[in-house]
């Protein structure tokens, strides 16, 4: 119910700085109250358009809602309150972050890597036991 | 039908959400619920505008949320924090002080 209004309201505030859990709440709690109006409206005898219509007008004007939030600067990421300190942090931490990026990514994929560890391995294995086995037919002759 | 009147609601939210969950704790829609019981729907707000209201005062310290699963559904219940409680006590304060001069004048002899 009422998902493409809400769609909306979450990407204009992400769009505008809030902080995605805040955003994230806000569209949960939303969806909630709008489910229990719908309820109160169904058992009010509301037919079910009309309840999620009504449900929808006592939520409110989105651009109200989305205002509101966006007046409250606590809400907003960092980077969005301190842009300059943002322009010169982030270079910085990136800067730092780049020669550990192999290492993130080997511990975010460890499974594909410890298969392709294995697979190295056994063909390795495989190869020393072939050269092996030539080593012993040349030697036996 | 109770109407919104936006120059005379500056605070007002705050106040009443601080002094419904000095009581308890209570989610959103029960919130909404109380103030429109409790003032009996003389006051009516957008309802969606009561969560950039706890948002803004659980980032103050003023509110702790917390997740509960209740009934199968998860709700967001928020209850006051010692920094609410001395909040709560200022607004009310303020409150009071304005209602008394606005009283004042209201009740003055108009050819005073």
């Amino acid at each position: 119910m009422g998902d493409q209004t809400f769609d909306d309201l979450r990407r204009s505030l992400l769009e505008s700085g809030v902080a995605p859990r805040h955003v994230r709440r806000l569209i949960l709690e939303l969806r909630d109250h709008c489910d229990d109006l719908r309820h109160e409206a169904l058992a009010a005898g509301c037919d079910p358009a009309a309840a999620t219509a009504r449900a929808m007008r006592r939520i409110g004007d989105q651009q109200v809602l989305a205002g509101k939030i966006l007046g409250i600067a606590e809400l907003r990421t960092w980077a969005y309150r301190y842009p300059r300190l943002a322009r010169v942090c982030y270079p910085i931490a990136y800067v730092l972050l780049l020669p550990a990026a192999p290492v993130f990514a080997g511990m975010a994929r460890a499974s594909i890597l410890a298969r392709w560890g294995a697979a190295l391995l056994l063909s390795a294995t495989v190869t020393a036991a072939m050269f092996l086995g030539m080593q012993l037919s040349i030697a036996l002759g | 039908m109770a109407q919104t009147n936006p120059p005379f609601m500056s605070g007002v939210p705050e106040l009443l959400v601080l002094r419904l969950l000095a009581q308890r704790e209570q989610y959103g829609y029960e919130l909404v619920k109380s103030i429109r019981l409790v003032t009996a729907e003389a006051i009516s707000l957008g309802e969606g505008v009561i969560y950039p209201a706890l948002h803004g005062l659980e980032r103050a310290g003023a509110l702790k949320a917390k997740r509960k699963t209740v009934a199968g559904r998860t709700r967001v219940y928020y209850s006051l924090t010692a920094r609410g409680r001395k909040r709560l006590e200022l607004l009310r304060g303020e409150w009071h002080r304005i209602q008394s001069g606005i009283t004042a004048v209201l009740e003055a002899p108009a050819n005073g």
